[in-house]
């Protein structure tokens, strides 16, 4: 602007110049009073024009100045806008649609994930996740994922005090939201009966520390699971781990466990998780009869431990877990029997090609359990269509390798379609 | 008594842990309300974290007063310190206009 301004100047003054020749000529010659008048009347004219100059100048400061009120002024409705005590909902949905080998489609996968958020100032806040899921029956399940207070006792530390998802490892804390995981389903034993707890009730200290080279920590105490087993000609065995956030602990003995996560450069993170305590059995399912019964066995070992990364370069998002859970072995109490291993690990890739929205997607999970017929090798493949960065299409592909009397389907199509706000 | 003996330990270790947290590093919640922090700053942790776990989202999506429990939120999942995460906000409420 005030390059063009300049320009119009030196025009203006070539104009005048110009202008001022031909009086000079008709003044015919050489009379000096005369050319003095004339070069007084330049002179004025030079004056206007530099005034003129000076007035534009000074209005495009004030141009200037507005932008700048403008966003001072955006700043102050903004904080007038935000009062102490903040509360926003966010969250997931989806729904869905499966075929397995040998049965019929069915539209399924409705669940309905609201998060409340209450936050007092930078100090605390109130976080809760509801699942709402439609279930094959028509009945509609209702569970509390997760409700904590959060107190944010310093910049490198956040106390949070309630039922929180387990920090042992990623997925389930970071990645099982439907519009986050990149698959329509979690890897097997990532779900809420396999090898990785999902939740606890305790206290947790968690938070980060570093600025070039950046770690993430969380340490808990918690009440620690409950274990399934189940009796079959007199003999039993354990069944299951239920890590889902007891709000008692039947057998008295809590559990200690945390994530350390290392982010050495941008794009890459690694981490270590490990919990230990003690479990009961509180459930038995006899199998011959079909019934159960609610029992307290003795506390047994229960310990895990957890390995992650996660790697991004450009489009392409690598990343991979392993969890390892031991129970120990009881051989006295009610559900007396060996001890017992889950294991489970798997790889993923995704590459997302912008110009189209497309995003191929291949996982292998590998689950191990003590029971031959939940063992699973599974090739996942899929491709996402992303609507916006929030709202996701998914087709899945699934190969399992399984053994001889396994529920799980050999192959199954997957349809879901995501939406996280 | 072992028992009741083991679980003060257990939560004897995470006071320890709390006390180091809250004790040694003796960062004060700031008294300002809301923090202001460093745009540009803000704008590098955005491109080099959000992605770790899911896709950018757009600072469009929400007002300013969503964007400090978002990012508030994210600082507990994804291990922001209390700067970083004022930092973050302030980059999505600059650029969300």
């Amino acid at each position: 602007m005030k390059k063009r301004d300049n320009t119009i100047l030196r025009k203006a003054v070539m104009a005048v110049v110009i202008g001022a020749f031909p009086l000079t000529s008709m003044a015919g010659g050489s009379d000096y009073d005369v050319l003095q008048d004339q070069v007084k009347v330049l002179q004025q004219q030079l004056e206007r024009v530099q005034k003129a100059l000076k007035e534009i100048e000074t209005k495009s400061a004030s141009k200037q100045d507005m932008e700048t009120a403008k966003s001072e002024f955006r700043e102050e409705i903004s904080n007038a806008m935000t009062p102490n005590t903040l509360v926003h909902l966010a969250g997931y949905a989806n729904v869905g649609y499966d075929s397995e080998a040998g049965k019929d489609g069915s539209f399924n996968a409705i669940q309905f994930s609201p998060i409340l958020h209450y936050q007092y100032k930078d100090i605390f806040m109130l976080e809760a996740e509801l699942e709402f899921k439609a279930e094959a029956d028509g009945e509609t399940e209702v569970e509390m994922e997760y409700m904590s207070i959060d107190w944010f006792m310093n910049d490198y530390s956040i106390l949070v005090a309630g039922k929180f998802l387990s920090p042992i490892g990623t997925f389930r804390q970071n990645l099982h939201p439907s519009w986050i995981n990149k698959m329509a389903d979690a890897p097997p034993g990532f779900g809420h009966d396999g090898a990785a707890p999902t939740s606890d009730v305790g206290l947790q200290v968690r938070g980060g520390f570093g600025e070039k080279v950046r770690s993430n920590y969380a340490v808990y105490v918690a009440n620690g699971p409950e274990l399934n087993a189940a009796s079959e000609d007199g003999e039993f065995e354990l069944e299951g781990i239920m890590a889902e956030g007891f709000s008692t602990d039947v057998d008295g003995e809590k559990t200690i466990g945390g994530r350390y996560g290392i982010i050495p450069m941008a794009g890459l993170e690694i981490g270590l998780s490990a919990a230990t305590g003690k479990a009961a059995v509180t459930n038995i399912v006899d199998e011959d009869a079909g019934t159960s019964m609610s029992v307290l066995g003795n506390s047994r070992s229960y310990d895990v431990f957890g390995a992650d990364f996660s790697w991004q370069r450009k489009a392409l998002d690598f990343r991979g877990e392993y969890i390892q859970t031991k129970i120990g072995e009881d051989l006295t109490g009610p559900g007396a029997s060996e001890g017992a291993d889950w294991k489970t690990w798997y790889l993923q890739a995704a590459y997302m090609i912008p110009s189209v929205s497309l995003e191929p997607v291949l996982r292998y999970t590998d689950f191990d359990s003590p029971h031959a017929s939940e063992d699973v090798k599974q090739w996942s493949a899929g491709l996402n269509y992303h609507f916006s960065n929030h709202l996701i299409a998914k087709l899945n592909y699934q190969s399992n390798d399984v053994n001889k009397g396994s529920r799980i389907p050999e192959n199954k199509w997957l349809v879901q379609l995501a939406y996280g706000f | 008594m072992k028992k009741q003996m083991t679980n003060i330990y257990r939560v004897m270790t995470l006071s320890v842990l709390l006390g180091a947290g809250s004790g040694f590093f003796q960062t004060a919640v700031a008294a300002e309300w809301p923090v202001k922090g460093d745009f540009v700053k803000g704008a590098q942790l955005w491109v080099e974290n959000c992605n770790r776990c899911h896709s950018y989202r757009d600072p469009q999506e929400l007002r300013d007063d969503q964007w400090i429990t978002t990012i508030y939120h994210m600082r507990i999942r994804a291990g922001f310190t209390g700067q970083q995460a004022r930092d973050l906000v302030t980059f999505m409420q600059k650029s969300n206009k």
